[in-house]
């Protein structure tokens, strides 16, 4: 890694932290105008415990000085306390559950890539025969079903079809802390995204191939092996290297609703129980979460340009 | 002398039959757009949803919200055709009136997304300078957050009506549509023509009006169309989690997750409004990738 290249990631981090910053203020700002407080029920609280719970939560100042107090906490990593669940404290709990998302995220992501770019190898290679006419039909149909209708389908199989095939040796056993518990959702939540990516890389791979430095590959006898995958694909590669930022955000929109089908306890689920239970201190935490993954993500898609292309140097 | 005039005839009379018929660029897009299998099909298929949408809001087979029609969770029947769900209410319908929703939703979120980034979007690339710099930053703090945490807050914060939805989901989808509109606006204002409309005076307004925005439509169009497919998903995605429209009313993507409690003994109920929502957006990209190609042929793939 040259020099270059560590001080562009490093105004990248600090561009990560202030974006992070940012969204969280609007987030944060844009709760505390609601009317009434995260407190307020119907049932009414005896006014003595009421005042001590909102002073607890720094809930009794006025807003701009509780986010000076809020920005402070957030510097040392601390995001508060849970509003509903009083005492637990939301940075330990959020870092427990962005290793599930990501752990998942990255099962995704490597199965996106995997199916996409072979599928789109292969279409690409076999241009206008069956093969690619399959792939390329496929590839519409695959993101055109949204994530969730996967993961149904995933389900009734794997729950179904593969219990009574197989006698009850496979069955999709629901939920997160086993190893076999990551392939179901991780294809549900990949496989609309290995779609875009094949599409891309078949396009980009046809252009590749027509190059003259293709030709004079073939011409001088390499195996195909080696002519597809270090001369071409290699290539094809960096156009398709400019969807991964946005995948890596869809991806991560596609794994809330994805979490909450299969009762994996990640962000996304997190975020949407909170949301619901008006657990604000929770939602604005997830939200500043978030910002820092798909930024770290960014980053890291922008450091593998220059690997694969050398003439992009930062 | 009596010979120019009739050079002058036979001379056009030569040109104008050598010329190919004339047709507009639209016209020429139509005409491409009619000859891809797939984009008509997916016209025809959003045209039988359009239909299936107007009718459900004068009649669908049963009411939407009647309960207790037969037996819970009872599979395809004749009088039933898609079964009943776990209240005992008829699917068809219900599927039926989910289309409105859907399309209401995906036409109303696509074009409100539309217009804000179109706006947006030309003063960012016409102005330059300090506009360009405030909606490029926001552009720029809005793509690092997921889109759909923003939608699901801002339901949180103004409510679950129809239109509030749609407000959220367009809220968050302007984006790609400003960036897109930006960068045409930027190339487009450097072209001969722009310049003499400025060179004789014409006031911006007009310029936006009358020169940049009709030559940016073919991108726009295309855009737009890729807009309404991923506003019904997103609105699938909201009331898969429950914050979508509120019930009774039959959304697919909260009849999907009503169902999904009961996916394997009944996976008619979660099937059902499943496929009509894939069958839309598949729809939906079909006719957005037949655009693009006959709008653009270059962008051909």
């Amino acid at each position: 890694m040259s020099r270059g290249t560590l001080v562009y990631a490093a105004q990248r981090l600090v561009l990560i932290t202030v974006t992070a910053v940012v969204v969280s203020s609007i987030v944060f700002i844009g709760i505390h105008q609601l009317p009434g407080n995260a407190l307020a029920s119907e049932r009414r609280n005896n006014p003595a415990t009421e005042a001590a719970l909102l002073h607890h939560y720094n809930l009794d100042l006025p807003w701009p000085q509780q986010y000076v107090l809020w920005v402070q906490g957030l510097a040392h990593g601390d995001m508060g306390e849970s509003l509903v669940n009083m005492g637990v404290q939301i940075t330990p709990l959020l870092l427990r559950e962005a290793r599930v998302s990501v752990t998942l995220g990255l099962a995704a992501v490597l199965i996106t890539i995997g199916v996409g770019l072979t599928l789109g190898t292969i279409a690409a290679i076999r241009q206008n025969t069956w093969v690619d006419y399959v792939a390329s039909t496929s590839a519409v149909v695959g993101y055109s079903v949204p994530s969730f209708v996967w993961a149904f389908l995933l389900i009734l199989l794997t729950v179904s079809g593969f219990y009574a095939w197989t006698g009850g040796l496979v069955y999709e056993n629901i939920g997160w802390g086993k190893i076999e518990q990551i392939p179901v959702p991780a294809l549900a939540l990949g496989l609309p995204y290995a779609a875009i990516v094949a599409r891309l890389t078949r396009a980009s791979m046809l252009e590749v191939i027509r190059q003259d430095y293709v030709r004079t590959a073939w011409a001088k006898g390499l195996k195909a092996r080696v002519v597809i995958l270090r001369h071409s694909l290699r290539n094809a590669l960096i156009p398709v290297i400019s969807i991964l930022g946005p995948l890596v955000t869809g991806i991560i929109t596609g794994s809330v609703v994805i979490e909450y089908i299969f009762g994996i306890p990640g962000l996304g689920q997190e975020f949407v129980s909170s949301i619901l239970s008006r657990d604000y201190n929770i939602v604005i935490g997830v939200f500043t979460f978030y910002a820092v993954l798909i930024g770290l993500a960014n980053l890291a898609v922008d450091l593998i340009y220059p690997v694969l292309d050398p003439r992009i140097r930062y | 002398m009596a010979a120019v005039p009739s050079t002058v005839e036979a001379s056009q009379e030569f040109l104008i039959s050598e010329l190919p018929e004339q047709s507009s660029l639209g016209q020429d897009a139509w005409r491409r757009l009619k000859r891809n299998r797939l984009a008509v099909v997916g016209l025809v298929i959003i045209a039988i949803f359009f239909v299936t949408a107007l009718i459900s809001i004068v009649w669908t087979p049963y009411p939407t919200w009647r309960q207790a029609l037969g037996t819970t969770y009872a599979g395809p029947s004749l009088l039933h055709p898609l079964g009943l769900d776990d209240y005992g209410r008829d699917i068809l319908s219900r599927v039926m009136g989910g289309a409105a929703i859907a399309l209401g939703v995906g036409v109303g979120a696509s074009f409100l997304a539309s217009l804000t980034g179109i706006i947006l979007g030309m003063l960012a690339g016409f102005f330059k300078g300090k506009v360009d710099a405030l909606i490029s930053l926001t552009i720029n703090i809005f793509y690092g957050v997921p889109d759909l945490l923003v939608a699901l807050i801002l339901v949180v914060l103004i409510g679950r009506g129809l239109f509030n939805i749609i407000l959220a989901i367009a809220l968050t989808g302007w984006l790609g549509m400003a960036r897109l509109v930006r960068g045409q606006t930027l190339s487009i204002r450097e072209r001969e023509y722009v310049e003499a409309a400025r060179t004789i005076g014409t006031p911006n307004l007009m310029i936006l009006s009358r020169h940049i925005l009709p030559n940016a439509l073919g991108p726009i169009i295309v855009q737009a169309t890729y807009l309404v497919p991923a506003a019904i998903i997103f609105e699938a995605f909201l009331s898969l989690l429950g914050l979508g429209i509120p019930p009774p009313s039959p959304s697919w993507g909260r009849m999907a997750s009503e169902g999904y409690k009961a996916l394997q003994i009944a996976p008619h109920i979660v099937l059902a409004p499943c496929a009509a929502l894939s069958l839309t957006v598949l729809a939906f990209n079909w006719l957005g990738d037949g655009l693009r190609d006959a709008i653009d042929p270059r962008m051909r793939r």
